[in-house]
């Protein structure tokens, strides 16, 4: 599985305005919407599960990362989104340090598998010291897409 | 003392983000270096993004490898936790 199989190229911010873990999750909601991945109908259901899910452990993994992931009957696949923060949004993470890269999962209500795999996809790229750092220097979209293609490659 | 074992996982979501970081808090109590291997993978038993990068799924099968002082304890409560401690996390 490679990141741009659920990845939405149109749901991708260099700059989060969001600065606490409520916001942000709002934010890439509202890119998912925009694309039309998500119906605004269910945006209230999304971000509600998104939240509930934070409750119970944050998706903050450390380093800089944050998955936040939920479920929605109506998804028929898994689709993602990509924001950047600057300055850092404290997301209670395992490390305790602030989060700048977010990956936002939203999965069909009945599947597993292709969730563990883009998680297994996002953690394997993100360990990656150098994709980080390049990954944050990022200033526009495209830019994103340009380095998370290249690195699908390989 | 390095040691080993191999646990199929059995919890219905797999290893996903909040058992994994469970797994990793509980491999960093360890004085002992933990690996996990799934196939031809190996990573650090002790960093979530290690572990999450296995997608191990139920069914998997993984192998414990704990080297260091504290290694036979260590690969009991490890694979204690991956038999039993995943029950009840549903939610990923």
């Amino acid at each position: 599985m490679k990141i741009m199989d659920f990845l939405c190229d149109r749901a991708i911010v260099p700059s989060l305005q969001a600065t606490d873990k409520k916001g942000v999750i709002e934010e890439l909601i509202d890119l998912l919407i925009e694309a039309r991945k998500i119906d605004p109908k269910d945006r209230g259901r999304m971000i509600k599960s998104l939240l509930d899910r934070e409750a119970l452990g944050s998706t903050g993994i450390g380093q800089g990362i944050g998955i936040p992931h939920g479920k929605l009957d109506k998804v028929r696949e898994l689709v993602a989104a990509f924001g950047i923060s600057q300055k850092g949004v404290h997301f209670d993470s395992l490390d305790g340090e602030p989060v700048h890269l977010f990956f936002l999962l939203v999965a069909p209500e009945d599947s597993t598998g292709p969730h563990l795999k883009a998680l297994a996809r996002i953690s394997r790229l993100l360990k990656d010291k150098f994709f980080r750092n390049t990954l944050r220097k990022a200033k526009t979209a495209e830019e994103i897409l340009a380095i998370i293609r290249r690195e699908d490659q390989g | 003392m390095l040691v080993r074992k191999k646990v199929v996982i059995q919890n219905k979501e797999g290893l996903h983000v909040r058992p994994a970081a469970l797994f990793v808090r509980l491999a960093n109590k360890f004085d002992s270096d933990i690996a996990i291997r799934k196939g031809h993978q190996k990573v650090n038993g002790k960093s979530i993004t290690g572990v999450l990068m296995l997608g191990c799924e139920k069914g998997s099968e993984v192998e414990i490898i704990a080297n260091g002082p504290d290694a036979k304890k260590a690969l009991q409560e490890l694979t204690q936790f991956l038999r039993k401690g995943l029950s009840g996390l549903t939610k990923p």
